[in-house]
């Protein structure tokens, strides 16, 4: 069964699922677009404003999904020692950072209409930014330091202890008064947004996963071509 | 109708910045993840043409990245 998980066979696979990708993803993007910004309606309270939420709302839960998968291989990394998990979390981390930095920016010109202003250092917004910080020290590990086993202890560190803050984020708008609104979709219990809001915004959200697994498949794919080039220099 | 839908009810500035960052943003990954991986592909082929003939066919021989990767670059050029 190992077999199917040899570098070559998942290499292999990679190029598959990078020309699935990017076969389907314009068409997706395309009719994401057009529901964001022409079929779906203005809000009520927020007008035409409210289009801001198809960018900022995926950006930030993929922003959320990636360090919460980053966190989850690096124990599982520490105790059982995979090395494709190392190589993961180091293709999936820009991805990470990307979006949690376009979650804050957009976020911002979102605010700006809405609340009157650019910023607030309120509980989601500040811990938004906690969140990047812990996405830029992550990185950082596997610029600055050289040996693996290091990079491994102290990015599993960084994730661990990162990991507290995702909570935080989750519930900052129940546990404190905060200028962010509350959030409309939830998994369990039933949403408070309209259904022609929640069609554009999951169809928006899944061309920014394509698009994530497209960056993640190409990242990967370099890593396993970088670990074969020294392969060939060892021979 | 094309300016109401740029100026969006007087929203469009932020509107259309936000998508502009985002798409202008994603584009600018996916541009240099590209990049850096044609860029490892040629090193790699680039070592590939140091070995001598026998060392070649053994790697291609018991590697099939190595394979696709030289597929890829005929396929290209």
């Amino acid at each position: 069964m190992f077999k199917y998980f040899s570098s070559s066979n998942i290499y292999l696979l990679i190029q598959k699922l990078i020309k699935l990708i990017n076969s389907i993803f314009f068409l997706i993007l395309v009719i994401g677009l057009t529901f964001a910004l022409i079929l779906s309606p203005p809000d009520y309270l927020q007008g035409d404003a409210v289009r801001i939420m198809y960018v900022h709302v995926p950006a930030a839960w993929i922003g959320l999904a990636c360090f919460s998968v980053i966190t989850l291989l690096s124990v599982l990394n520490f105790v059982f020692k995979v090395k494709n998990f190392y190589f993961i979390n180091k293709s999936i981390a820009p991805i990470g950072l990307l979006f949690t930095c376009l979650a804050i920016i957009t976020g911002s010109l979102w605010g700006q209409p809405t609340w009157g202003t650019w910023w607030a250092w309120d509980a989601r917004l500040a811990s938004m930014v906690v969140l990047m910080f812990f996405y830029i020290f992550y990185i950082l590990t596997f610029k600055l330091l050289k040996k693996e086993e290091l990079i491994t202890k102290v990015s599993s560190i960084i994730a661990v202890v990162g990991s507290v803050n995702l909570p935080i984020i989750k519930y900052s708008v129940e546990w404190w008064a905060t200028l962010h609104q509350p959030a409309s979709i939830k998994i369990i219990g039933s949403s408070s947004i309209h259904p022609e809001m929640l069609l554009p915004l999951m169809v928006m959200l899944l061309v920014f996963l394509l698009y994530a697994a497209l960056i993640f498949l190409m990242k990967y794919k370099t890593e396993i071509i970088r670990i074969k080039k020294k392969n060939i220099k060892r021979n | 109708m094309i300016s109401n839908f740029i100026i969006m009810n007087g929203y469009g500035l932020y509107i259309w910045l936000s998508f502009s960052v985002v798409f202008i943003s994603c584009a600018f990954v996916y541009f240099k993840t590209k990049k850096t991986l044609i860029k490892y592909e040629q090193e790699f082929l680039a070592e590939l043409q140091t070995l001598t003939l026998e060392e070649k066919n053994e790697v291609l021989e018991n590697s099939k990245v190595a394979q696709q990767i030289l597929a890829t670059s005929f396929e290209t050029n």
